[in-house]
């Protein structure tokens, strides 16, 4: 920290926070915070604020709008590249908007769903949100990336299954609308997550074996101990770092955590619904989006999908989803049994 | 909704933050400010700030996922719990964002996970 911005911050802070400060912090960690000093309130989001330009009246095509927030907390803040244009060279932009066209793609191609709202919404991202901004949302209208702070977090849109987990916020948002809290909003995130793992897989050409089921590969910094936010394969064990501590997730209702953090754990719990479709389409082999990928999109969009529905519910409608479009007798119904049995959520 | 009790020298303040796109339990423990440890107008500022919060706090929380918030919470020196505000993130003052960010973190046994 340099000396002025020093006699800034004893300005108002506690001189033991500032000995702290001194002696433990770095000099990027003392450059954030003095950044965060002068940081104006006056530019910060709030929800709901953001008017959307015209969406596509073309099924099939795609109306995206990628902005930078310029390191500010502004939404939507400039545009920088709409649908057609060339790369910007802004590499967040860029993969934002690679990112939003994969997760377009994903649910037109496959599943015959025209954007967010399948009425051609379009699609709007801000990017560069913040400074050294450490996360990703969705804020009811549009997605938003922050750059990460360097030391933990890369810049959020490095990962598409990200970009992909953001926009399923707002697919849900038209369809169920999963309450955001406790076992409806660990289906909420798990449904994400899915949908997130299957942009990447098929963008890659990934079968069931070939992918890695990470979510968030490459956020990190290679400073923290860790391959990922999440694991569907082996939930618990994307990482386990003395800063972000132990990954939390259970894999089996036997483990099922109650906390009122994480808005009643939604991040946790999205555990296990995520490692039942990973034992689904791991036994149902190729291509996870095809018939898995269908099961789970069936049920997103099945009207009998409630606001407070739990995993026993969540359940019940893949397998019945999967019977009435494969059979009661098919592979597919047989896996998605199998599937929330293993996981502790069927008998 | 009510404002914060007057800080005195015995008062403890925790700021928690929490939510985003993951879980991470070592950046969710709640951090703590012992206004014993602070002057009186750092204690005056930091109640300013608190109830800063509190009246943002009146809006409706937009809709949305993966957002963060602040749980902020005033105890006595008996660790009764006298005041306890959830905020979202964009509403909390930058300045104590600040002191969150700079607050001990010494609840690395207890909580949540």
């Amino acid at each position: 920290m340099t000396d002025h911005s020093a006699s800034e911050a004893r300005s108002f802070l506690p001189p033991y926070l500032l000995e702290r400060l001194a002696s433990s912090g770095s000099a990027h960690q003392r450059e954030c915070a003095r950044q965060t000093l002068l940081a104006d309130g006056r530019f910060r989001a709030r929800a709901g604020s953001t008017a959307l330009p015209q969406g596509s009246a073309r099924r099939g095509e795609p109306a995206r709008f990628v902005h930078s927030a310029e390191q500010r907390q502004v939404l939507p803040g400039r545009l920088v590249r709409r649908e057609g244009q060339g790369e910007s060279g802004d590499p967040a932009v860029d993969e934002a908007y690679q990112g939003l066209g994969a997760t377009y793609r994903l649910f037109w191609e496959v599943y015959e769903r025209h954007s967010i709202d399948d009425d051609g919404m379009a699609l709007l991202a801000t990017v560069h949100y913040g400074r050294d901004y450490e996360n990703a949302f969705w804020d009811g209208r549009q997605m938003v990336f922050g750059d990460g702070d360097g030391e933990l977090f890369n810049r959020f849109t490095i990962a598409p299954d990200i970009i992909a987990h953001e926009l399923t916020h707002g697919v849900i948002q038209h369809e169920a609308a999963l309450a955001y809290a406790g076992q409806s909003g660990a289906l909420n995130e798990s449904l994400c997550d899915v949908f997130g793992s299957l942009v990447r897989q098929r963008e890659l050409g990934q079968s069931v074996d070939q992918a890695d089921w990470l979510i968030g590969k490459g956020l990190f910094t290679e400073r923290v101990a860790g391959r990922a936010l999440r694991s569907m394969a082996r939930p618990g064990t994307a990482y386990d770092d003395p800063l972000l501590g132990r990954d939390p997730q259970p894999d089996h209702m036997e483990a099922f955590v109650v906390t009122e953090a994480d808005h009643g754990g939604v991040h946790i719990n999205s555990g296990i619904p995520n490692h039942a479709f990973h034992l689904v389409a791991m036994a149902l082999g190729g291509h996870a989006w095809e018939r898995a990928g269908r099961i789970w999109y069936d049920t997103l969009v099945d009207r009998r999908l409630n606001q407070d529905s739990d995993f026993v519910t969540f359940a019940a409608l893949t397998h019945d989803n999967a019977e009435r479009r494969y059979g009661a007798a098919s592979r597919e119904a047989t896996a998605v049994r199998e599937g929330w049995r293993r996981v502790g959520v069927s008998p | 909704m009510s404002q914060p009790p007057p800080l005195t020298p015995t008062s403890v303040v925790r700021l928690r933050r929490e939510g985003g796109v993951a879980h991470f339990p070592g950046l969710a423990r709640p951090r703590c400010i012992r206004c014993a440890r602070v002057s009186e107008a750092q204690r005056d500022e930091l109640w300013r700030l608190l109830s800063c919060a509190e009246a943002e706090a009146g809006l409706e929380e937009g809709p949305g996922a993966d957002r963060r918030r602040f749980c902020l919470s005033v105890e006595d020196a008996s660790g009764t719990t006298l005041w306890g505000l959830t905020v979202a993130e964009e509403t909390v003052p930058p300045a104590l964002i600040e002191w969150w960010r700079r607050a001990d973190d010494e609840a690395k046994n207890e909580g949540d996970p």
